[in-house]
C-alpha cells in the first residue's frame, strides 16, 4: 500500500484534480450565484491550502503522513459535491466547508508530494497526461458535472485504500 | 518584521485566517438565492416561479421609436407581446406562451422634476426607489406607492397598486399625464380624464405600453410613529378614529396568525404628521436582513415558535413607538428578508379586500374558514397585514368599490399536484368568504380563484373586455393573466 500511494497515486491525484477542475468549477459557479462569492470561495481554498501545506511542513520527518486518509478525504469532498442533496438554501454554506476541506487536503498533499523522489518525473507526466485527457474529454458530451465529480471522488477514495 | 513572517508560517495562524475569512464569507452569502425572471432562450417565470412558460424572445426596451417599431410589426404579423417591469406580479402577467416580452427595465430615466408644481416625469421602467433617490434632496415625496420601493412605475400603475398612505386616494389618481404607445403603434400623450388613460391604469399591460408618466408629488413630511395593541373586535372603531384624525398620514395593522392569539390580537401603527419637512435625511437601505429573516423563519415553523414570533413582532412594534421617520423612508420597507427558497415549496401573496365596516364579521368568518394552528398543515399562513384602500373611481377592474380594508396575506404551500389543489381549495374558500361580505381580491397575484369568482368580484369585467376588444382588436398585448380570466 505504501508503495502505490507514493509511486502512482500522486500522479492520479494531480492529473485527476486538474482534469476534474472544470467540472468542479461549473458546480461551484452554479452554487455561488455571485462572482464575489465565487472569488471568496477560492480565497478560502487558498488560505486553507496554505494552512494544509504548513501543517505537513512542520511535521517531524519520521512521523506518519496519513496520506491515504488525505486521498480518501479528497475523494469524499468530490463525491459530496456530485451527490449534494442539500436544499438550495444550504448549498453555498456547504460549498464553503468543501473549499476549506479541499484546500487543506490539497496543500497538505502538495507539501508531502514535493518531498518525494518521484515528484519531478510526475511533473512532466502530469502535464502530458492532462493535455491528452482534456482533448479526449472535449469530445464527450455531458449534461451534468456531477457524474464526473462522483466518479473521480470514488476513484480517489478507493486510491486511499489501495 | 521577522517575527511577523514567522507568525504567518504558523499553522495556527493560517487556521485562524481560514476561520475568520470563512466566517466572513458565510455571513455574506446572499439571502436572495432564487433564480427567476426572464431568460433569452428558455423558460420565463415571475416572482413565484409557479407558472413557467416558454417565450419566443425578450427585447430590452431602448426608446419610444424602438417600441413603436416592435409593436407595429407585431400587429401586422399577428404576434403577441407582453410587458414586463420588475416582474413582482405573480400570476404570469408579464409573459405569454411563445410571445415576445418587452423588458422595460432599461427605460428608467427621471426626465424632469418640477419643484414648483411638485411633479416628476419619469420613464415607466424606473422603480419607486429610483424616483425617491432623485426627489429626496428636493424635500419631495411620492403621494402613493406600495410599502416597498422595489417596483416599476409602469408595473405598479398597471395594477393600480396601493400602500400605507390613507390620505391620497388611489395610485391611478396621482397620474397627471402619460405617454402611451398604443397597440397600433401610435404614440399618444394622455391627460387625466382621458378615457384611454383610465383604461391603461389598472389595465395589466393589455392596452399598450406606458412609456413615461408625470406624477404628482407631495412634501417629504416627517412622521412620528405610534403603535397600539388591540383586539380584532376593537379595530374598526380604532380605524375610524385614525381616519378622522387628520394628523394620521399613514396607517397599517397586523393581525395575529399565531395559534395562541389567532385572528384575535392585532397591533396598529399610525404615522402622525409632525409638521416638519425634510430634505436632508438620507434614504434608508436594507438593514438587519438576517435578523428579520431569522425571525420570519421562526414564524414559518408554526406552533409555539409562531407564538414567539408574534410576541417578538409586538415587542418590536413597541420599540419604535415615538420614533420619527420621513415620508420617503416610510415608503421603502425592507423586502430582502422575505426571501424563501425551499425546493418543492412556494411562498405567495394574496390580498382580500372587505368594506371597512364588515371587518369584524369578516374576521369571525375567517376563524371558521382557516385552521388556527397550521404547524402540521401544508397550507400555512405566515402573516396578515391590514391596509386601507380608499374608494377608487378611476380604474375598471377596481378592487375598492367602497372604502376597503385590504388583508395582505403571506402564504406558503407545496407545489405537487395534490398540494396545489389543496391551496387552490383553501384560497377559493377564503375568496368565497370575502365575496360574501361584498369584498374583492387583488389581481396581481397567482390566480387560484375560479373564473366565476373573478366575475363576481369584478362585475365590470365585461366592460373591460369590450374596451380591450376596441383598443386592441388583434390582441397584440396579452399575458397569462388575460388568458386565464378574460379570454373566451
Ligand atoms: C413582496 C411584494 C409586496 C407587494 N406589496 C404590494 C403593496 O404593498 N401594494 C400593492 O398594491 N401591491 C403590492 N405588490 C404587488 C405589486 O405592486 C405588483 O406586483 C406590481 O405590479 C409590481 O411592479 P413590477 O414592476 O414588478 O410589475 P410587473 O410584475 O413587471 O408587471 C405588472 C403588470 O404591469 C404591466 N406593465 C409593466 N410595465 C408596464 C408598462 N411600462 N406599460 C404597461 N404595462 C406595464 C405588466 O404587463 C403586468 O401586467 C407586492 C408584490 C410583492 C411581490
Amino acid at each position: 500500500m505504501e508503495k502505490n500511494s507514493q509511486r502512482l497515486i500522486p500522479l492520479i491525484v494531480t492529473v485527476g484534480q486538474v482534469v476534474i477542475f472544470p467540472y468542479y468549477i461549473i458546480w461551484l459557479k452554479e452554487v455561488s450565484m455571485s462572482f464575489t462569492l465565487f472569488a471568496w470561495l477560492f480565497a478560502v481554498f487558498s488560505f486553507s491550502a496554505a494552512w494544509g501545506f504548513r501543517t505537513y511542513s512542520v511535521k517531524k520527518p519520521d512521523s506518519s503522513a496519513y496520506i491515504s486518509a488525505i486521498y480518501s478525504g479528497m475523494g469524499l469532498v468530490y463525491i459530496a459535491a456530485g451527490w449534494m442533496v442539500f436544499p438550495v438554501e444550504m448549498l453555498p454554506y456547504a460549498a464553503l466547508l468543501m473549499q476549506i476541506g479541499l484546500g487543506f487536503l490539497q496543500g497538505y498533499f502538495r507539501a508531502w508530494h514535493i518531498q518525494k523522489p518521484s515528484y519531478r518525473v510526475h511533473a512532466v507526466h502530469h502535464y502530458l497526461l492532462v493535455g491528452i485527457i482534456m482533448i479526449g474529454l472535449s469530445f464527450v458530451k455531458i449534461f451534468s458535472p456531477s457524474i464526473f465529480l462522483i466518479l473521480f471522488g470514488v476513484l480517489l477514495f478507493i486510491s486511499g485504500w489501495w | 518584521m521577522k517575527t511577523m513572517i514567522s507568525i504567518t508560517k504558523k499553522p495556527w495562524f493560517l487556521a485562524l485566517l481560514v476561520i475568520i475569512f470563512a466566517s466572513m464569507s458565510a455571513w455574506n452569502i446572499p439571502i436572495e438565492k432564487r433564480k427567476y425572471g426572464l431568460s433569452q432562450s428558455g423558460l420565463a417565470t415571475d416572482y413565484t416561479g409557479l407558472l413557467p412558460g416558454k417565450i419566443e424572445q425578450v427585447i430590452p426596451s431602448e426608446n419610444i421609436e424602438q417600441l413603436q417599431k416592435i409593436i407595429k410589426d407585431s400587429n401586422k404579423h399577428g404576434k403577441h407581446i407582453s410587458i414586463a417591469g420588475l416582474q413582482h406580479s405573480q400570476g404570469g402577467h408579464t409573459y405569454y406562451k411563445n410571445g415576445t416580452v418587452l423588458d422595460m427595465k432599461n427605460m428608467n430615466k427621471i426626465l424632469e422634476i418640477n419643484e414648483q408644481e411638485k411633479t416628476v416625469r419619469v420613464e415607466a421602467g424606473a422603480s419607486w426607489g429610483d424616483i425617491q433617490e432623485s426627489i429626496n434632496p428636493y424635500g419631495l415625496a411620492l403621494k402613493v406607492t406600495q410599502s416597498q420601493s422595489i417596483f416599476t412605475v409602469g408595473g405598479s400603475l398597471s395594477v393600480n397598486a396601493h400602500g400605507r398612505d390613507i390620505r391620497n386616494g388611489s395610485m391611478a389618481g396621482t397620474v397627471k399625464e402619460m405617454t402611451l404607445i398604443t397597440p397600433a403603434g401610435e404614440v399618444k400623450k394622455l391627460k387625466r380624464g382621458d378615457q384611454l388613460m383610465q383604461e391603461v391604469l389598472g389595465g395589466y399591460g393589455l392596452f399598450g405600453v406606458i412609456a413615461d408618466v408625470t406624477l404628482e408629488l407631495t412634501d417629504n413630511d416627517v412622521y412620528s410613529m405610534h403603535t397600539k395593541e388591540l383586539q380584532t373586535k376593537e379595530y374598526e372603531e380604532y380605524f375610524h378614529k385614525a381616519v378622522e384624525n387628520e394628523k394620521v398620514g399613514f396607517h397599517y395593522a397586523r393581525v395575529s396568525v399565531a395559534p395562541g392569539s389567532f385572528l384575535n390580537e392585532m397591533y396598529a401603527i399610525d404615522y402622525n404628521v409632525t409638521g416638519e419637512k425634510d430634505n436632508s435625511t438620507p434614504l434608508k437601505g436594507e438593514s438587519a436582513v438576517r435578523l428579520s429573516k431569522f425571525a420570519l423563519d421562526l414564524g414559518r415553523s408554526g406552533g409555539r415558535l409562531e407564538d414567539f414570533f408574534w410576541e417578538s413582532q409586538k415587542q418590536f412594534s413597541r420599540s419604535f413607538n415615538g420614533d420619527t421617520v420621513t415620508r420617503n423612508n416610510a415608503m421603502r420597507s425592507e423586502s430582502d428578508f422575505m426571501e424563501f427558497t425551499v425546493p418543492g415549496r412556494v411562498e405567495v401573496l394574496q390580498e382580500f379586500f372587505v368594506p371597512v365596516d364588515s371587518f369584524e364579521e369578516y374576521i369571525n368568518e375567517l376563524k371558521n374558514t382557516l385552521p388556527s394552528n397550521d404547524k402540521h398543515e401544508d397550507f400555512k399562513v405566515h402573516n396578515i397585514t391590514v391596509r386601507f384602500t380608499e374608494r377608487d373611481s378611476f380604474t375598471h377592474l377596481r378592487y375598492a368599490k367602497k372604502d376597503m380594508l385590504g388583508l395582505v396575506v403571506l402564504i406558503q404551500h407545496g407545489v405537487n399536484d395534490k398540494q396545489m389543489q389543496h391551496a387552490e381549495n383553501m384560497i377559493q374558500k377564503w375568496t368565497e368568504a370575502t365575496l360574501k361580505f361584498g369584498g374583492t381580491y387583488y389581481l396581481p397575484y397567482y390566480p387560484y380563484q375560479t373564473k366565476d369568482q373573478f366575475r363576481r368580484a369584478y362585475p365590470e369585467w365585461e366592460a373591460f373586455k369590450e374596451q380591450k376588444k376596441r383598443v386592441d382588436p388583434n390582441e397584440v398585448f396579452v399575458n397569462l393573466f388575460y388568458n386565464h380570466y378574460l379570454k373566451d
